[in-house]
């Protein structure tokens, strides 16, 4: 009989416990970091927003700058735009950032401020990019992101349906000629079919039509929203009369689409990106129409209120153990002509001018450079990066103005809601 | 491990009565101090683990909550002391309303028609029938699961507009389409998730059930007592410490529902924040506004609103329960 059952094993475990942690202890003396060589690679990770087919291409481009790049492993992940959001403002708190990241500039001063990211003048080339490009990449001064491509709002619709009714957009047609037009086509369309979505729900587009007027959605000093509540009521307002005719899709509709209007063939335009064009467009095609891009609708014929953007852009944590690197994948991803081929214009037509000349361009990507050309002379200066809070007032948006769709609020009411909420987290990041 | 030695010596003990020298390994209360003082020892050495765990990832979070709840804390920018604020805050933020109004809606529906439908299946799956032991499994199934995302995924495409939902609801007049975009009705499929996972219960309830003891069915039987009234006047009265218990554990569970409403309704809790739930709102508020310091007030808020909540059950339930052997009432 063993008069002390548990001795042995305890003197065992302890001796094995020991051991490994000398193991582990040696083990640990001997790393200095990774060697970045083919046995011992640097890793970086790099983050993205978007859908599996952006996730495809994104993928094989990196799986190119790794063979390119032997001794740099990059761990790569990705998710839709809110999930994305939600998953990093979490993660910077904890300042655990991807190294490399895919950037919103309606999320640059989050992110920008408090070291959390790397300043990139004479990290990574900037010589290439193509004109006012680089404007929007700083912050306060400084280089703290590179852009992607650039991209600026447009009128996507369906040049079939519309063309059916005799209607066309030239530069400088009204809100009101658009509604009309919405009312004409949407009249010849089945049911569960529309002409035109809402727009009223999106702060971007509501944006446009305050510059239109010579407005703009924030201060200049980016502290304080640069209208009032009469003035939401009034943008609310813009779309209420199709919302109530049913011209445009009902909200308890929209909420459980996951697809675009335009690519499940119900929908005839909507106010939008113009790098959406070409992702849209061969859907469109398949299912026997005809996507076009024409200029929003305006309140001032000589003012249509667009600014060039960038629909991304890359950034480096401030926190990257390996910045080198990190700034190998960025000019890579920019710059490389063999990258640029594998990317398309998924994320837009390319920013830098070797991007430019080298990417592929496809009737649908032409479409968006004419567009572009042909709302040149409207563009304006870009407004200055917005405040910090942007992000979570851009979702309050919309979700604010959904309580008007479905009728839990009045306009005035949830205007009045918008402005304490808005003000209340402008407020906690002063 | 404690086992073996105990069992071994329960015969010495027995024999015994008392402690004896010889009994060196005698049952625990009878131990000297000093090997017990060793064991204690070596019993929280083996809860270190454990004990570090709640202390890091428990306790430690939950008071630095606390003291978060008295600040102006920005998930980036960090933050002041400001005292009370937040908490004078809350009541004058129209979402505050909206948050506890969903809440104590699903707390309201949820929580007796779980337990209603844990009770009926309970009873059916007491009975003694040949493959019992089957049905007491596939019942117990759903709650294995039914928290996960891929349910409330299943759940999403269940109710959306053309799914099951509306085309069966349809045959009769409904015109409601989908409960995933109608905020009139989107809380119920959230009842109905829970509803469906009424394992946990359902098993105490069983556990519950086994203990009534028949003579009491048989007795009242015999004085001519119907099903009905044996149910109302013997199982019940028996039971209510397990429905007690049930009540105050699955209250508790639904105020703090958060993964298939967040996983439907999103932070936003669409549609119409018809699907706001108070912990929906407390994670939106510290994830995508960043305002830390309120976000944890509010939490703070539902551990008092639970605690006040459990506090009034305890006291209605001194008049309620009966346990047996105290008819002292």
């Amino acid at each position: 009989m063993i008069r002390d059952p548990y001795r042995l094993r305890r003197r065992s475990l302890l001796t094995s416990a020991s051991a490994a942690a000398v193991v582990a202890a040696a083990a640990a003396c001997g790393d200095d970091g990774p060697a970045g060589t083919a046995d011992d690679p640097i890793e970086i990770s790099f983050e993205w927003w978007g859908d599996e087919n952006r996730a495809g291409i994104t993928t094989e481009a990196v799986e190119l700058f790794q063979k390119k790049n032997e001794g740099i492993k990059v761990t790569t992940n990705f998710a839709d735009f809110p999930t994305y959001w939600e998953g990093l403002s979490g993660r910077m708190a904890s300042r655990d950032l991807p190294d490399v990241f895919q950037m919103d500039y309606s999320r640059l001063r989050q992110f920008g401020t408090g070291g959390l990211l790397l300043p990139l003048e004479g990290v990574v080339k900037t010589d290439d990019f193509r004109e006012g490009f680089l404007d929007t990449a700083k912050l306060d001064g400084q280089l703290v992101a590179v852009p992607i491509a650039g991209n600026t709002l447009g009128l996507l619709y369906r040049a079939d349906w519309f063309g059916d009714n005799g209607v066309t957009f030239e530069p400088g047609y009204t809100w009101e000629d658009y509604k009309a037009a919405v009312g004409t086509v949407g009249a010849t369309l089945g049911e569960g079919m529309w002409a035109g979505a809402d727009w009223a729900g999106q702060y971007h587009f509501m944006e446009l039509w305050l510059r239109q007027t010579g407005g703009s959605f924030y201060t200049e000093d980016g502290k304080a929203l640069n209208f009032d509540a009469a003035k939401l009521v009034e943008w609310w307002g813009t779309s209420a009369d199709l919302y109530a005719d049913g011209l445009v899709p009902p909200v308890e509709t929209t909420i459980e689409w996951t697809e675009d209007g335009l690519v499940q063939d119900v929908l005839g335009s909507e106010i939008g990106w113009d790098n959406f064009m070409p992702g849209f467009a061969p859907t469109v095609e398949a299912n026997g129409g005809t996507l076009a891009l024409a200029a929003p609708p305006t309140l001032d014929p000589a003012n249509l209120g667009l600014y060039l953007k960038p629909s991304m852009q890359l950034v480096i944590s401030g926190a990257t153990e390996q910045a080198e690197a990190a700034a190998k994948l960025v000019d890579f991803l920019l710059g490389d002509p063999e990258a640029i081929a594998i990317l398309g214009t998924n994320r837009g037509v390319p920013a830098t001018n070797t991007g430019l000349e080298t990417v592929e361009i496809d009737a649908y990507t032409q479409a968006v450079l004419d567009y572009e050309a042909s709302v040149s002379q409207y563009l304006t200066t870009p407004p200055p990066a917005p405040p910090a809070a942007t992000g979570a007032i851009e979702v309050k948006f919309g979700e604010i103005y959904q309580q008007v769709q479905y009728g839990e609020m009045t306009a005035a009411d949830a205007a009045d809601l918008f402005f304490t909420e808005a003000e209340t987290l402008l407020a906690s990041e002063q | 491990m404690s086992a073996s030695p105990s069992t071994a010596a329960a015969p010495a003990a027995s024999e015994a009565g008392t402690p004896t020298a010889r009994g060196t390994r005698g049952t625990a209360k009878r131990r000297p101090p000093v090997t017990r003082r060793g064991e204690r020892l070596a019993g929280y050495t083996f809860m270190t683990p454990w004990i570090i765990g709640s202390l890091v990832f428990t306790v430690g979070p939950m008071l630095w909550s606390l003291y978060l709840s008295f600040t102006d804390y920005h998930l980036i920018l960090g933050g002041d002391f400001i005292g009370l604020a937040n908490y004078r805050a809350m009541f004058d933020d129209p979402m505050f309303a909206r948050a506890v109004k969903v809440t104590l809606l699903y707390v309201v529906l949820a929580v007796p028609l779980k337990l209603a439908a844990s009770l009926a299946v309970a009873m059916l799956l007491t009975q003694s029938r040949r493959g019992i032991g089957f049905y007491r499994a596939a019942f117990y199934m759903p709650s294995l699961i039914a928290m996960s995302v891929g349910m409330a995924l299943v759940w999403k495409a269940l109710f959306a507009t053309d799914g099951p939902q509306d085309q069966i609801m349809s045959w009769f007049g409904w015109e409601g389409g989908g409960f995933i975009g109608n905020p009139d009705v989107s809380i119920l499929m959230l009842v109905l998730l829970s509803v469906w996972t009424f394992g946990a219960p359902m098993v105490i309830f069983m556990a519950g059930l086994l203990q009534v003891p028949g003579e009491l069915h048989e007795a009242a039987q015999v004085d001519g007592a119907g099903k009905w009234h044996r149910f109302v006047h013997i199982t019940i009265p028996m039971l209510s410490p397990v429905i007690f218990f049930n009540v105050l554990m699955e209250t508790v569970h639904a105020f703090q529902m958060f993964g298939p409403a967040f996983i439907i309704g999103g932070t936003a809790g669409g549609p119409a924040w018809s699907t706001l739930f108070y912990t929906v709102r407390v994670y939106a508020l510290a994830f995508v506004d960043l305002r830390m310091g309120y976000a944890s007030a509010w939490a703070w808020m539902l551990v008092l609103a639970v605690g006040v909540v459990t506090l009034i059950m305890f006291r209605a339930a001194k008049n309620l329960v009966y346990y047996a052997g105290e008819d002292n009432k």
